[in-house]
């Protein structure tokens, strides 16, 4: 745990580095280099266990939030997107929720990604000059904010109940398959599926109308 | 392994994403943004799912997923609409509706 708290104030300073100074690309290839080796040389034994794994996932997964939001190329903001979905994705296969990785890959990863790309692409967006970050009063007070949100939520985290609200009734035998969640999706929760359905026939009907060039 | 490590993975998500959203003007970085705080909800989501064993959690992260595919179209459409007035994607360009 203290591994990953180190390991997750290395990405900050990380993402600080590349995203002010891009051109230094060798110095972070170099640094994340002798990072991994002296990981590997120091907890060999570590590889072996879930915890490690999940830890290295989470940290890519921070990794590459914050690449996302201090790059200053949108195209490259997006490809470091699809990198924490997947990170995601391999998180819910932790959680037991294969049919969700599953959806997160095709859905998001796949579909929802390729419809930034294709905006970017067809919009033809210069690389910024530097990020094109928000001034005045505003940026610092992200940061506090943004930090202070954090914090709230560690402490919830950190202080909650150690019993969950709701009794686990068993561990069921092929929990979160595409069965369960079929059976839940067309049963109990019919009327949420069917409203989803409009909601999205509404969204594609209003993405044509708003970019269409002129309305006939 | 507790779930407890996965919300707190999901906070720090959120939180990137919710700085992200403040400190852009770029239109379609804000939306990535958003994007990443929809996840990191589904994140949790699923993990409560999984401390509970109930499927109910699961549920709810696909009809997020569903939303967010709705607010991405609509707002991605906006976006082209906005630079075909504006040239810009630069969300400080658009002030018809500001006070």
């Amino acid at each position: 745990m203290n591994l990953l708290i180190g390991l997750i104030f290395l990405a900050g300073a990380f993402a600080a580095v590349r995203a002010f100074w891009p051109q230094r690309q060798a110095v972070f290839g170099l640094i994340a280099g002798v990072t991994g080796a002296t990981l590997l040389a120091v907890e060999r034994a570590a590889l072996l266990t879930l915890q490690f794994w999940a830890g290295l996932i989470g940290f890519i997964a921070i990794l590459s939030a914050l690449l996302v939001i201090l790059h200053p190329n949108p195209m490259v903001s997006v490809l470091f997107l699809i990198l924490n979905l997947f990170c995601v994705a391999l998180f819910y296969l932790f959680l037991q929720a294969q049919f969700l990785a599953a959806i997160q890959v095709i859905v998001y990863a796949g579909a929802i990604m390729v419809l930034f790309l294709f905006v970017i692409m067809l919009l033809n967006l210069r690389v910024e000059e530097g990020l094109h970050l928000t001034g005045g009063v505003q940026r610092p007070a992200a940061f506090v904010l943004g930090t202070a949100f954090a914090g709230v939520l560690f402490w919830a985290i950190l202080h909650r109940r150690d019993r969950p609200f709701l009794e686990p009734p068993g561990s069921a035998e092929g929990f979160g398959t595409a069965r369960d969640l079929g059976v839940l999706l067309f049963g109990r929760y019919l009327f949420a599926f069917e409203a989803a359905s409009i909601l999205l026939v509404a969204a594609m009907i209003g993405a044509v109308l708003l970019a269409k060039r002129r309305l006939q | 392994m507790r779930v407890d490590f996965f919300l707190l993975i999901a906070g720090v998500l959120f939180s990137i994403g919710c700085i992200g959203v403040l400190i852009r003007r770029n239109a379609i970085v804000i939306l990535m943004s958003i994007e990443l705080m929809l996840n990191a909800v589904n994140l949790t989501f699923a993990a409560f799912a999984n401390e509970g064993q109930t499927m109910t959690g699961q549920v709810f992260v696909f009809f997020v997923m569903t939303v967010a595919a709705a607010e991405a179209a609509v707002g991605l459409a906006i976006v082209i609409a906005l630079f075909r007035r504006r040239k810009s994607t630069d969300v400080e360009d658009a002030t018809l509706l500001r006070w």
